[in-house]
């Protein structure tokens, strides 16, 4: 995982960067058995499943998802083209400073800018604070610039070239040295433009970005978690965080459930083929013979259509334990949104410590972008903070089981149905819950065989 | 709420209770009862409104019992890993 070699280079290129890599931290932490630390997070699970089926007042779990408040009326004007002005920029110093600035990958801002300011840190007030990449993307502002050629975009492709768009660029990620070689970066960037601005000249600038670009839809996505979020008529408003997740039609079929799930499973992806269970399992299959380029890609399919699987299963239990007519689809479509709130938590788990460890050699980075200075500022996270990435996987979940038991409501007209429908679901988030905990408690090892 | 706003996907030989008003099936006579009372308020007949109060004190009662049982299952969890962690 590119990511985290680069925290791996950084761990042994400075002297006690032991908490460079959160998963480090993570286990330290661990003063139980790993089989009893994992049943305790699936029982917390379980257990804050009981608690919510307690609510069962319909206009007290109404008023929690209605309660907003406005922020800002309509699209403010001076903050966007700053927004947009701050976004190209960004652009501009990934590829310049990517293509002619310094060769270490901890000096050079382009890569630090795209892991640590842009895929962690941007990422992580997307959905802490709200989407803020809708603004910023420099490629949506120069598309605007762009003719277009406005072709009919085929309806039945709808999210799919997103979704295949999304596990080819975490695919990317992970098997190349994006993390470590500037040069590569910037040519990734430069090809990835190229692709997605030739796609907005054909399709339309608004339909390209809202159906085919992997990343405005994870940004997009994540930004439904935040609190902040934008009403039709584009005026902002502050609700409590998740809260906006169940919005009925929220995700609109089977292309958008499937992209729901691609994020949650890349999220653990990233983690798991750097743990050392990765590395045992997968060494006799490389020493037969598996050629390590296919096992990679291989895996990630694999796991996808895995955690598809089980989600699709969990649908078709639960219009049996609900006992309801609606089609699976629907219920499908439904309780998908809340699963952004425990891929985020995941990605929070994932990435905040990395984000603090390299923020500071970020700043240095943008203050004198082609100095190459020998030293580089880090943040040393202190001990107890595996446990806020622990807390942070804990709490996704309990904000999915929330956002679920509400959609449940809103779906049934029987309250006792609304809770049955919720068993495959907990049942799935007690795993994916065990899952995530297990990975994110795992020290950090390189990449194997590549 | 309307037909149109939903998927159904219903057994052939399953009961059905469908909405006068929406067409929406249900497969429990007081999920329909329901159902009335909650997407259709100000629509009801007489009938349909005892019907609602019926159902609704229904679900009281068997939530009533669901509360039981799930708070049976929070202690039962609780005293579990107590022990565990008593032994570990
Ligand atoms: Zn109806």
């Amino acid at each position: 995982m590119a990511v985290g070699s680069l925290c791996w280079l950084l761990a042994v290129g400075t002297a006690s960067a032991h908490g460079g890599s959160l998963a480090a931290g993570g286990r330290e932490s661990l003063t139980i058995p790993t089989w009893l630390f994992l049943s305790t997070g699936g029982a917390a699970v379980g257990a804050s499943f009981l608690l919510a089926s307690f609510v069962t007042d319909r206009s007290f779990v109404e008023r929690v998802h209605a309660w907003g408040t406005p922020l800002v009326d309509g699209e403010a004007r001076i903050p966007r083209v700053l927004g947009r002005a701050i976004g190209v920029a960004g652009l501009a110093a990934v590829v310049v400073v990517g293509f002619f600035g310094p060769t270490t990958p901890r000096t050079n801002l382009a890569i630090l800018l795209v892991w640590v300011g842009w895929w962690a840190g941007l990422a992580m007030t997307t959905y802490l604070v709200g989407n803020s990449w809708r603004v910023l993307n420099p490629l949506s502002t120069i598309a605007l610039a762009l003719p277009s050629l406005d072709r009919t975009y085929p309806d039945r492709l709808g999210a799919w070239p997103s979704v295949v768009g999304l596990l080819a660029l975490v695919w990317l990620e992970v098997v190349s040295p994006l993390a470590d070689d500037a040069r590569l970066l910037a040519t990734a960037v430069v090809g990835y433009s190229v692709l997605t601005l030739a796609g907005s000249v054909v399709f339309g600038r608004e339909t390209w970005f809202s159906e085919a670009d992997p990343v405005d839809r994870v940004f997009r996505y994540y930004g439904r978690v935040a609190p902040v979020s934008r009403a039709e008529d584009g005026s902002l408003r502050l609700r409590l965080p998740g809260m906006t997740l169940s919005t009925p039609r929220l995700v609109d079929g089977a292309d958008e459930v499937a992209f729901v799930v691609a994020l949650l499973w890349v999220t653990t992806y990233d983690g798991l083929v750097t743990t050392p269970a990765w590395r045992a399992l997968t060494t006799p299959l490389v020493s037969a013979g598996l050629p390590p380029h296919l096992l990679y890609p291989f895996a990630l399919l694999a796991g996808f259509g895995l955690f598809l699987g089980v989600y699709r299963l969990a649908v078709r239990v639960s219009t049996r334990t609900a006992e309801t007519y609606l089609a699976p689809d629907e219920l499908a479509e439904r309780f998908a949104p809340p699963l952004l709130a425990i891929a985020a938590g995941y990605h929070f788990a994932h990435y905040l410590g990395y984000f603090l460890f390299l923020a500071p050699a970020l700043g240095t980075a943008t203050l004198a972008p082609f100095a190459d200075p020998a030293a580089v500022p880090v943040y040393q996270l202190p001990d107890w903070f595996g446990g806020v990435a622990l807390a942070a996987v804990i709490l996704g979940h309990l904000v999915a089981i929330w956002v679920a038991h509400a959609a449940a409501f809103d779906l049934f007209p029987s309250r006792l149905q609304a809770i049955r429908s919720q068993y495959p679901f907990v049942a799935v988030m007690v795993f994916y819950t065990m899952t995530s905990l297990w990975v994110v408690s795992r020290p950090e090892v390189p990449l194997p065989h590549l | 709420m309307t037909q149109s706003d939903h998927a159904y996907d219903v057994p052939a030989d399953a009961p059905v209770f469908e909405c006068d008003y929406c067409g929406r099936p249900f497969a429990r006579e007081r999920w329909l009862a329901l159902h009335h009372g909650l997407d259709h308020p100000n629509e009801l007949d007489d009938d349909e409104v005892t019907a609602f109060r019926k159902a609704h004190e229904d679900e009281e009662d068997s939530l009533g019992a669901f509360r039981l049982q799930a708070l049976g299952a929070l202690v039962a969890i609780y005293f579990v890993l107590l022990m565990i962690y008593a032994l570990v």
